[in-house]
This record gives structure tokens, sequence and C-alpha cells, in this order.
């Protein structure tokens, strides 16, 4: 923009947001920590950060945690991927097929409005609480994104880039390659970020009604034994997880879609 | 991350077709289309278990369109349904309004504050990807099982998308408009008035209409795990005793509770919108 | 004797966060006599809208002095109105609601308001649009409201930026024409920034081309064609004289 060079920027001036954002962090946290000072602190009822850190400390030591992240990764896994694989397909088809549009449109509206959550006792009570309940429940939770994002995906393709591409020549597969996937694509993507959370309220879901294992259980346990430290220490690993997953799609949707600026 | 906060719409939102609105067939075709989709599906429910025979297993997790519906006249017609359904719908619309009390005020104080924005950033982004179920064991040891956990579940769950779209539409105001209304010798509070509220009233309704579906999770969510009265919770009695009509007929009256609210906050949408260009297709 | 409006110095540095400080404007001199029609051509980016805003009050010059009427320019006023490049009507607002806007913020009460609107809406030609919304209307009406709603006001001075930009070829000829019509009737002191030579020289009293950014005044070439002036008149030699000229003087600021 500037014609002249731009002069040399101070750290502070040039992250300024990063900073403040780490440094309520650390407020929020030293005021936690300090407010004990002042009231008396029941460790049946509220934790602090020190205790949180030695917590989740000895959880990782002991392999506790990684265990339950273990055991509850995997009903994620198939969930998640089953809904994007039957979600994409079936939000395409329905993108494509205006009838089938039609048909599906009011279904899914009706599900996609009900919550589903409502249905994990059922699932629960008939497929039991292993592997295979939570799957389910993952699964009917994070399928609606995909299928919605993928259908608009197939309407947001430009018929005119189509005409463009046909014109200089391209073939069938360089209209897929060139235009339909690059726009379908970020659509489908960012749909799996939204799922990502809905898939993360299933796990939990699963886990809280009736498990034995997994991270939910872990923190339904502790918090029965008001074991809060250890409690909040599992808390802090989900909410660091969730957003490490969204926060990373997004991030991978900016490199990978530079384009698409300010969606 | 401040800069690039995605913007909580109903994105996955289905899409009106974009088909040419040409002659009676043509408009009537997807509304044809679609209730046909819906008898069918309702009519192959229906006769699936005088076609095939369920073992004995299934049968009992099995229930049929037309039981569903007889359970749910029954539930209105005994009046059974009332006691939960106003226990359910308390914690509802305490919760989403304690949401919206808080959520407008701070949206609007973080659009219009920089400094205040980057520094609740980490926090919003956080909690905001969560799933706010994870915090349930812990209010319900904070709490109890009474009407309160649920508030507070609906609360947390509705803040955040009215928060944030509050905030979106408050910073997305037009600055040339803002440049206009100065020129003509306005301050602060007319600014405020006559350009930012007004251009923030779409993303509020969306951040509400997003809020609503949450709510309804978080009060089906906190009776499952945490309550000693409510919808939830007769579901849940109900899977436990094998009575599949009962829960299907519990997350019906969910759904119905979810629908109404929507379509009142369209109506307050079409109210507040007059200005705006119909959307291409119509409703 | 001294201007209408005069700078004298005027400096202005933009100093965005994240990035280097901006020059818009280095020693810019201007002065404008009463009742003219000047407008300003030059290079994009070299300043000439933040000097509209400096003018409206909206940005604070670092140094230099400006000035109306021999008062020092301290904040917006209503002895000025600007006419926006993006027409800036608030969609929300009628047709009638957006004319009155500045009647509205100065506390002139609804009737009274009426007044004043419903003759500018019939000049600018859109009586019974008054109760439609910005969104039902051409870019050449939107502008017209926009022109309305500056003059509702009764200011001394019009600024207009870029105000036919966004229209198409043959709607902004006759928005000239319209313009010319009510400047000669309101006998207004106008401000007008383009980028189109044709525009600049049909409409105005003088023309100042500016120097790349940091913007300062290079040339000013009076236009001495006789008015009222027609569109025939675009094709006379006198007036593609002036065009090569003003051209020619702008061509060496122009960086592609």
């Amino acid at each position: 923009m500037s014609d002249q060079a731009a002069p040399h920027q101070g750290f502070a001036s040039r992250y300024r947001n990063v900073l403040l954002g780490l440094l309520a962090v650390a407020i929020f946290f030293a005021a936690w920590q300090a407010v004990f000072l002042f009231v008396p602190f029941n460790p049946l009822f509220i934790s602090k950060p020190t205790l949180i850190l030695q917590a989740l400390v000895s959880l990782l030591v002991s392999g506790d945690l990684l265990h339950d992240l273990a055991i509850s990764a995997v009903p994620f896994v198939y969930g998640f991927s089953s809904a994007a694989v039957v979600g994409v397909a079936l939000g395409i088809v329905m993108g494509w097929r205006p009838r089938v549009g039609y048909t599906l449109d009011p279904i899914m509206i009706m599900f996609y409005a009900s919550p589903l959550v409502a249905l994990a006792p059922l699932v629960i009570v008939f497929f039991g609480v292993g592997v295979s309940g939570k799957t389910i429940i993952i699964f009917l939770l994070s399928i609606f994104p995909f299928i919605f994002n993928a259908q608009a995906g197939v309407h947001a393709v430009d018929r005119l880039l189509i005409n463009v591409v046909r014109s200089l020549g391209g073939s069938e597969r360089d209209l897929y390659l060139k235009v339909i996937v690059p726009s379908v694509l970020p659509y489908i993507v960012a749909g799996a970020r939204i799922a990502v959370g809905r898939g993360l309220i299933g796990v939990l879901v699963g886990e809280f009604f009736a498990a034995s294992e997994g991270i939910g259980y872990a923190i339904a346990r502790f918090g029965d034994l008001f074991a809060l430290d250890k409690m909040f220490a599992c808390i802090l690993c989900i909410m660091i997880i969730a957003v490490a997953l969204t926060e990373g799609i997004r991030l991978a949707e900016r490199v990978a879609f530079p384009w698409r600026v300010g969606q | 991350m401040t800069e690039t906060r995605a913007i909580e719409t109903d994105i996955g939102g289905p899409l009106e077709s974009a088909a040419p609105a040409d002659g009676l067939w043509h408009r009537l075709e997807s509304t044809i289309f679609g209730a046909g989709g819906i008898v069918v599906l309702l009519a192959v429910w229906e006769a699936l278990p005088r076609i095939v025979t369920l073992s004995a297993g299934t049968k009992l997790f099995f229930t049929t369109p037309s039981q569903i519906a007889e359970t749910l006249w029954q539930m209105f017609a005994t009046g059974s349904i009332w006691v939960p359904l106003s226990v359910s719908a308390s914690g509802f619309a305490l919760g989403l309004g304690l949401a919206v009390v808080a959520g407008l005020p701070l949206g609007v104080l973080i659009g219009r504050s920089p400094t205040l924005n980057a520094m609740l950033d980490p926090f919003i982004t956080a909690f905001n990807a969560t799933p706010r179920l994870v915090f349930l064991p812990l209010i319900m040891l904070w709490f109890g099982l009474g009407l309160w956990a649920k508030v507070i579940v609906v609360f947390i769950g509705a803040l955040f998308p009215i928060l944030i779209n509050t905030y979106e539409g408050v910073r997305n105001a037009d600055k040339t408009l803002i440049n206009v209304v100065r020129s003509f010798g306005a301050n602060e509070w007319d600014v405020a008035r006559l350009v930012v509220v007004p251009n923030a009233m779409p993303y509020i309704v969306a951040g509400l209409r997003l809020a609503i579906g949450r709510a309804v999770l978080g009060v089906v969510v906190a009776e499952f795990f945490g309550s000693e009265s409510g919808l939830g919770v007769m579901m849940v009695q109900a899977a436990g005793q094998y009575h599949v009509d009962k829960v299907f007929a519990g997350l019906i009256v969910f759904a119905g509770l979810s629908l109404i609210m929507t379509a009142a906050v369209q109506v307050l949408e079409n109210r507040l919108t007059l200005w705006r260009p119909q959307r291409a297709g119509g409703e | 004797m001294p201007g209408y409006i005069q700078g004298r110095n005027v400096n202005l540095t933009f100093r965005p966060p994240n990035r280097g400080p901006v020059r818009a404007l280095s020693n810019f001199d201007i002065d404008i006599n009463e009742g003219e029609f000047l407008s300003i051509v030059g290079p994009s980016g070299c300043g000439k809208s933040t000097f509209l805003n400096v003018l409206l009050g909206l940005v604070k010059p670092d140094s230099g002095d400006l000035q109306i009427q021999g008062k020092p320019i301290v904040g917006p006023g209503t002895d000025r109105a600007m006419v926006f490049q993006e027409f800036g009507l608030l969609p929300w607002r009628s047709v009638q609601d957006n004319v009155e806007l500045g009647l509205e913020l100065k506390g002139m009460a609804r009737d009274a308001r009426r007044k004043v609107s419903q003759p500018l809406i019939e000049m600018i030609g859109l009586a019974g649009f008054e109760g439609h919304f910005p969104h039902e209307l051409s870019g050449g009406m939107k502008q017209r409201v926009g022109l309305a709603r500056a003059l509702a006001t009764d200011p001394h001075v019009l600024l207009m930026d870029e105000p036919f930009a966004a229209l198409d070829a043959q709607t902004r000829d006759l928005m000239q024409v319209e313009l010319l019509r009510v400047w000669q009737e309101a006998r207004k002191t106008v401000l007008f920034v383009t980028h189109q030579i044709d525009e600049a020289i049909y409409l105005s009293d003088r023309v100042m081309v500016m120097t790349k950014r940091p913007g300062r005044a290079k040339t000013i070439f009076p236009i001495n064609l006789p008015r009222p002036r027609d569109y025939e008149m675009r094709t006379t030699p006198e007036f593609n004289e002036l065009k090569l000229e003003i051209w020619n003087s702008l061509k060496d600021e122009i960086t592609v």
C-alpha cells in the first residue's frame, strides 16, 4: 500500500491482540489461584490451578488419561468418518438431483430440528454401552452438517465456470477436478468443523449414560468421587482437544482455500 | 484469531433449491415431492411389522407412527404431559432469557472495544469449541438436581451463539454509514441507534434461532443426567421400561417446542427486516 | 483576498495498526471561491477523498490551516454536506427517512421535516417513491436520494466523492445533467472528486490535478466554457483540447 518502506514496528504492536489474549488468560488463572488467599478453600466444591496441574501430570504419568482418551477415540473415529462418507454422498446426491433434494429435504430438516440426543437412551438400551452404541450416537449427531454443507456446496458450483472450462476444451475429468471439487470441498470441510463439536457431544452423552471407561466416564466418575482436581484436569483436556480440532480445521481451511476470503 | 472468528449462522441450514418458478407444477413440485417423501417414510415404517416378522427382541424396541400418535394423544388427553412439559419449559425459558440478557450487552461491548475483544477472545473460542456438556457433572455438583442446574446448562449452551452473532453484527457495521451519520453531526448514541443496532439485528436474530436449538439440547441433556422431573426424565424412564413410543412422543414434543420458538423468531425477523431484499425463492 | 474555502500546508498521515504510516496529504494548498464548482482529479489513492473527509470534519489533519468563510473546521457542521460514492443510504430507512436524516439529527420536528423533504424529493423526480427502501431503487435513483439528503440541510458547501462512479455510463451522463441543473438552481459551492476527466471538465469552473501520494495540488485548469452547458459541448475542439492538456498533466502521476 504505502510508497515508503514500512518502518520497523515493535513486537508489542504487531502481536498486540495475541499478547492481550495471553495476558487475560494469565490474569484469569492467577486470580483463580489468588482468590483462595481470601476465601476459604473447599476441595469438595472447587479446585485451583496448581492442584489441577498436579492432577493433570499425575493422570498423564499414570497413563489413565491417555487410556481413557484412546477408549473414547475409537467410537469417535468410527462414527465421525462414517458420518462424513454417508453424509457427503447423500448431500451431493441431494444437491445434484433436484427431485431427490425435494423429497429428502423436509425429512432431513425434521431430523435436524429434533434434538436427536433424545434418542440416546434408546440407542444405548438397544446397542449396549460399548463401541457400537457410542458410534451410532456420534454418527447420528455429526452427519447433518455433512449432508447440508455438501448439498449447499453443490448448489454453489458456478454454472458459468462449468461453461468456461467446457468452452476451453476441458473434459469431464477437468470439470470435476478444476471446478466441482474445488467448489464443494470448502463447504464439506466447514461442515466437518461443525460436525466435530457435535461428535464430541455424542462421545460425552454416550459415556455419561453408561460406560466403564472413556474420558466422559472419567469426568462423571471424578465428579461422583468429589475429586475435583482430576475432574477439572479432564475437562481442561477436552477443551484443549476441542479447540485443537476446530481451530486446526479452520487453519487447514485457510491454508488450503486461501481464495475464500472472509467466508 | 480475532479477525477471523467465523460467524455463527445456521450454515448447515438447508438451502432453497434454485429451480425456475414457472407454472403451477414447477411451483408445487418441491412441496409434492417433500410431502411424498414424508408420507412414504411413515407408510413404510407403519407397514414394516405387518410385512416382516420381527424377532421378539427387536419387537421390544419397535414402535409405529400410529402407536406414537396414540401415545401422544393420550398424554395430552389425560393431561399427564403438562407437569413434565412445564418443568422443561421453565428451564428452557429461564436459561434462554438469561442468555439473551447477558449475551446481547456483552456482544455489543466486545464489538465496540477491540481491547476487550482481544482479551476475551481466548475464552470465547475455547468455550465455543468445547461441547458444553463437559461441564454438566460440575454444574450438577454445584447446583444439585433442581431447576437451576438445568437453567445453567441451557444458559451456557445458548449464550455463545447470541454473544458471537451480536459481536459480528456490531463489528460489521458499515464504516461508510457511520461516516454518513457522523457527517450530519451524530454523536456515539446516534451512531448506535441509527446504524450499529439496525445493522446487527439480522445477525442477532440468526443467533437467537441457533440459540433455541442449543437451549432445547441443553434441556434434554440436563434432564437426562441430572434432574428429578421433566420431559427428558420421562423419556429416560420410558426407554428403561422399553416404552419406545413414549420416547418418540417426547422427542416430538421437544421438536415441536423448538419449531414453535423458531417460528416465533421468524415472525419477529420478518417484522424487523422489512427493509431487506427478499431472499430468492422465498420461504 | 482569502478564498471562501482556504487550505494552507495541510498535512495528514495515517497510522494504521500493524502497518507502516501512510502520508496522505503533504503541504496541501487550496483556494475555492464562493459558488464555484471545482473538480479534483488525481491518481488512485492520492488523497483526494481524504481531503473531502478532512473538509467534512470527519478526519483531523496533523497540521496546517483549513478555513471556511474564515472559520477553522473543528468537526462536522451543517454548512457542509457530502454525497458518497457508494450512496451511503441507510438500508433500513425509506427514501423519505433517508432524505430527512440530517434534519432529524438537527432535532427538527416531523412536520417541519416533511415540508423540507417533499419538494426535494419532487425535485429529484422520486415523488411516489417516498416509502420505498433503498434496495428497491436503481443506482441512479439511490444517488438522487443521496443528493437530496445532502441538500436537505441546506449546506453552503456540497462535497461529492466520486458520486457517479458506481453508476453505468448512460445513467452517469444523465446524472451530470441533473447535477448541473440542481447546482444552477441552488448555487452551492461544490467540491467534486472524480476519476473522469470528461466529467470534471463538463461540470466544473476549474479542474485541479493532484500529484500522486502524498497528495498536493499540481496544476489548476480554468474551464472557460460557456454555461449552461449541453451534451454536444463534449465534442467541441475546445473541450477536447482541455481534455488532452489535463490528461498530459495527470498521466505523469499515474503508475500502473
